[in-house]
């Protein structure tokens, strides 16, 4: 039999599957706190613990991995008997600094730093192996968050911003760009060499010259137009003008 | 059993994007090396992961951003280029991945306005603190993405099989769309690089890790 920690733990990495534009990942929240809420009916009956759960199921929005910190804070906070107006205040003010240091840690930092060092040791020819440790190396940066976070919020309640002020946590916002831009800088050369490497010389000149112009025409109307639709849009012209379809 | 395989991976991958666990099996290298290695090529399956990885490149999965689906469009790109001459392969199904992961993209939007409905006809019951109603309506919506990335990797597959069977381009045109698609995700990558490194002394070790990369790519040739 798992505790209501453990259980807990387990429905956060489904957080995200009610995600819609009304509450976001409130539904996620509320279910992830579900476990941790139990005790409450025993304790103080059941209609608090209806209460608390309402409030757990309300709007929230932050990065998946640090919800584990919202989850853990506020379960805390309504098992401590803390009233209603500041946990919806704790909640609130979590928002914003659990989704901007979780954009800044992992989607903007430790996601594309361990994806460009993947591609530089794919395109060195490392083969599955480098995305055996691609996967490992990502994982055990995003299993620590959520464990840790999870526990620190459990263990601090209305106190948890004194985790989120952890001098290790500023040590990695402050490293991570830099790794981002390194290891993503030199994905960039090593991907257009291996590119290069799979045409005939000729189409590496035409290659070239249309990175170059697609890069220029996507630095102008990106966002309206991504990648995605340039190159479908590019491949549909070029064979409509070539007259190459079968 | 190896297209239910690969449906199987395709819906996995689709629900790891957003609803969970979000472990990264959703990334174009990791979705298309697994696909292509269920088909018995799995360095088909790299290369085409290369190539979409570097259109994935450019998202940043922050809040409420609309973004393609990688995963299953990944599933569908390995699928469509296994066991076949890579120059002619590769043009045809990383096309076929960039629709499938547009397709995804709009299936995932269209996903989140229903759950939305959902969950605000029973907006009464969710602010009682009913639990029993709470974790349906989640674990509904968790089996609706799984059926969205299964229909969405189906659709793929259908049309790799299309693509296999048929054939859509001549031998040029192969070529032509293999080379439009690697060099637009060569300015895709390098644009979201970018984007991504938008301070000064962030694009700063973006230089640095460029020119390192180039010494590293000569010496290494």
């Amino acid at each position: 039999m798992i505790g209501p920690l453990t259980r807990s733990w387990l429905r956060l990495f489904g957080s995200q599957a009610s995600w819609n534009y009304e509450r976001m990942v409130g539904l996620g929240v509320g279910v992830a706190m579900q476990p941790l809420l139990e005790r409450l009916g025993a304790e103080r009956g059941e209609d608090a613990r209806r209460s608390a759960l309402a409030r757990a199921a309300r709007y929230f929005n932050a990065h998946p991995y640090l919800t584990a910190f919202a989850v853990g804070a506020q379960a805390r906070a309504e098992l401590d008997g803390v009233p209603g107006v500041h946990v919806e205040r704790l909640r609130q003010a979590l928002v914003a600094p659990l989704g901007s240091m979780g954009d800044r840690l992992v989607w903007a930092g430790w996601l594309p730093a361990t994806v460009g060092l993947a591609l530089i040791a794919v395109t060195l020819g490392a083969g599955w192996i480098a995305i055996v440790l691609f996967l490992v190396a990502y994982n055990v940066v995003h299993l620590w968050l959520r464990t840790w976070g999870l526990r620190a919020g459990w263990r601090l309640g209305l106190r948890v911003s004194e985790a989120l002020g952890h001098p290790a946590l500023h040590r990695a916002l402050a490293v991570m760009p830099a790794a981002a831009g390194l290891l993503l800088g030199a994905a960039l050369p090593l991907s257009a060499m291996w590119a290069a490497s799979l045409f005939a010389p000729e189409s590496r000149w035409a290659m070239a010259t249309l990175a170059a112009a697609g890069f220029v025409v996507l630095r102008w109307l990106a966002p309206a137009i991504g990648g995605l639709r340039l190159a479908l849009l590019t491949v549909v012209v070029a064979l409509a003008v070539g007259g190459v379809w079968r | 059993m190896t297209w239910l395989a690969l449906v199987l991976w395709g819906t996995l991958v689709g629900l790891d994007l957003v609803s969970g666990p979000q472990i990264m099996i959703a990334r174009p290298l990791v979705a298309a090396t697994v696909a292509g290695a269920i088909v018995g090529d799995a360095a088909a399956g790299v290369t085409v992961g290369i190539v979409l990885e570097l259109f994935a490149l450019e998202v940043l999965p922050i809040g409420a951003a609309r973004y393609p689906d990688y995963g299953p469009a990944a599933v569908s790109a390995a699928a469509a280029a296994a066991h076949a001459p890579m120059i002619l392969a590769l043009g045809a199904g990383v096309t076929l991945g960039l629709i499938v992961a547009g397709i995804g993209g709009v299936a995932m939007h269209r996903l989140r306005e229903w759950n939305a409905r959902r969950i605000h006809r029973h907006a009464a019951a969710l602010d009682a603190g009913d639990g029993r109603q709470l974790a349906r309506l989640h674990f509904t919506c968790l089996a609706a993405d799984a059926a969205r990335s299964a229909a969405v990797t189906t659709l793929g597959l259908a049309g790799a099989a299309v693509l296999r069977q048929v054939g859509v381009l001549s031998v040029r045109g192969a070529v032509v769309a293999g080379t439009v698609v690697v060099a637009l995700a060569l300015a895709t990558a390098a644009t979201g690089v970018l984007r991504l490194g938008g301070s000064r002394a962030a694009r700063r070790w973006l230089a640095l890790g460029a020119a390192l990369g180039v010494l590293v790519g000569v010496v290494a040739r």
